[in-house]
């Protein structure tokens, strides 16, 4: 019987009941994530506002932008994107028809989460706030949104910056991708991850276009 | 309470009335009875999700004789077959789309009665036929990034077999069991864009018999 007991119990532990997949053949190339309003007239806008900075969420408390070299090609990729749907960068913040904000989770110490109660950088005193852009009270994601934080994300929204102002108005992110996997080893083959993961979140976003 | 100690006590002197027997060589474990614990291949069918074949399963069964060629029992078995899903950009709700690769996964776990007519008795080959029904448990995930997408589902379970159990020493009932089966549940899941109504697979199975 004890063979039979020791036969078990092998059966069993060579066994384990459920086999998950090994996620290291996983590609290990980017995730894009992108989210629209489906009432937002895209074809409405002109001109758009891109700050020349990459925003640092980290571990300090301070805001820190990425300006570099390869923040300006990361940079350069939403301009080239945005130029090749007819629309026209602005220098001017205040008559700009949309606004594009650029964020890159380098520390996960204040990225709590990030859904359709999009308060995850309430901690994070450095954060865009709709104040940055015009006379707004709150963020408004028009869709569901969800997102598993992690360090190396790379955060776009796309902001209506023709909506009604006041402070009770929202200011309504009209689009956002959502990109991550990336900025880890090589910079350089990163950053040209991140450029092609630009592209990928307009060419799945046909809907983006003048 | 006395119910359960009765109860406790008599599993108690059912196992070591089963020590004894195999201690001693005697004919079987389960005096007209049989307890099968196998490993299995399983190759799914009809489903294009996770249709990868495996052996990542096993199957646990025990019968009783009720008539000479006729056993009702009892069985549990468990398998995962997985697939992997090459970069694709699908559709994730109606207003988000993603573009990444996968790995899906589907396990299995179905449980339930087991009726088995043997054509042959006291004989070295006992070739038998088999149905199993039952519920069946599965699980239906995508992994992909480091994040898993997935639907817990319940089903209904049949399965025919057909088999023969090997017994290479004459008046010892320890034989090697080999089968082949069929089966289908009911289960239906939706994973990101991915639907499956029902699971088809067939396979063998290979272990031991007491």
């Amino acid at each position: 019987m004890k063979k039979l007991f020791y036969l078990l119990v092998a059966a069993l532990a060579v066994t384990a009941c459920q086999k998950d997949p090994d996620t290291d053949d996983l590609d290990n190339d980017y995730l894009v994530i992108t989210n629209y309003d489906k009432a937002a007239a895209f074809n409405s806008f002109t001109t758009f506002y891109l700050p020349d900075s990459i925003l640092l969420i980290d571990d300090k408390p301070e805001p820190e932008y990425w300006k570099d070299g390869n923040a300006q090609l990361i940079i350069d990729a939403f301009v080239r994107n945005m130029t090749a749907r007819n629309y026209t960068r602005s220098e001017n913040r205040e008559t700009a028809d949309l606004g594009i904000q650029l964020s890159y989770v380098q520390n996960t110490y204040y990225f709590l989460g990030y859904n359709d109660s999009p308060y995850w950088w309430w901690g994070y005193p450095g954060y865009w706030g709709p104040g940055y852009w015009g006379d707004w009270g709150y963020w408004y994601y028009p869709y569901p949104v969800y997102y598993s934080y992690s360090t190396g994300s790379l955060l776009a929204d796309l902001i209506n910056l023709e909506a009604p102002q006041g402070a009770d108005q929202k200011l309504p992110v009209i689009w956002n991708a959502f990109m991550s996997g990336l900025l880890s080893g090589s910079a350089q083959i990163d950053v040209a991850l991140t450029v092609r993961a630009v592209d990928q979140a307009f060419v799945q976003s046909p809907y983006l276009t003048k | 309470m006395k119910t359960i100690k009765y109860i406790s006590v008599r599993a108690a002197l059912v196992a070591v009335a089963c020590l004894l027997g195999i201690a001693s060589g005697k004919a079987q474990l389960i005096p007209n009875g049989y307890l099968n614990v196998d490993w299995q291949y399983n190759v799914p069918w009809n489903d294009d999700f996770a249709e990868k074949s495996s052996g990542w399963g096993m199957n646990f069964e025990g019968g009783y004789y009720v008539l000479p060629e006729l056993a009702v029992g009892a069985f549990i078995s468990y398998h995962t077959n997985n697939k992997y899903v090459p970069r694709q950009t699908l559709p994730n709700g109606n207003q988000s789309t993603m573009t990444t690769d996968q790995q899906h996964s589907i396990f299995q776990l179905p449980f339930g009665v087991v009726g088995r007519y043997r054509f042959l008795q006291n004989s070295m080959f006992e070739p038998y036929a088999a149905l199993k029904l039952g519920p069946n448990y599965a699980k239906m995930s995508s992994y992909y990034y480091v994040l898993e997408t997935y639907e817990k589902t319940w089903g209904f379970y049949f399965s025919p077999e057909i088999g023969v159990t090997f017994f290479p020493v004459e008046g010892y009932r320890l034989g090697i069991h080999l089968s082949l089966y069929y089966s289908y549940a009911t289960n239906k899941g939706h994973v990101l864009h991915y639907s499956v109504d029902g699971l088809g697979n067939f396979g063998f199975r290979v272990g031991l018999s007491f």
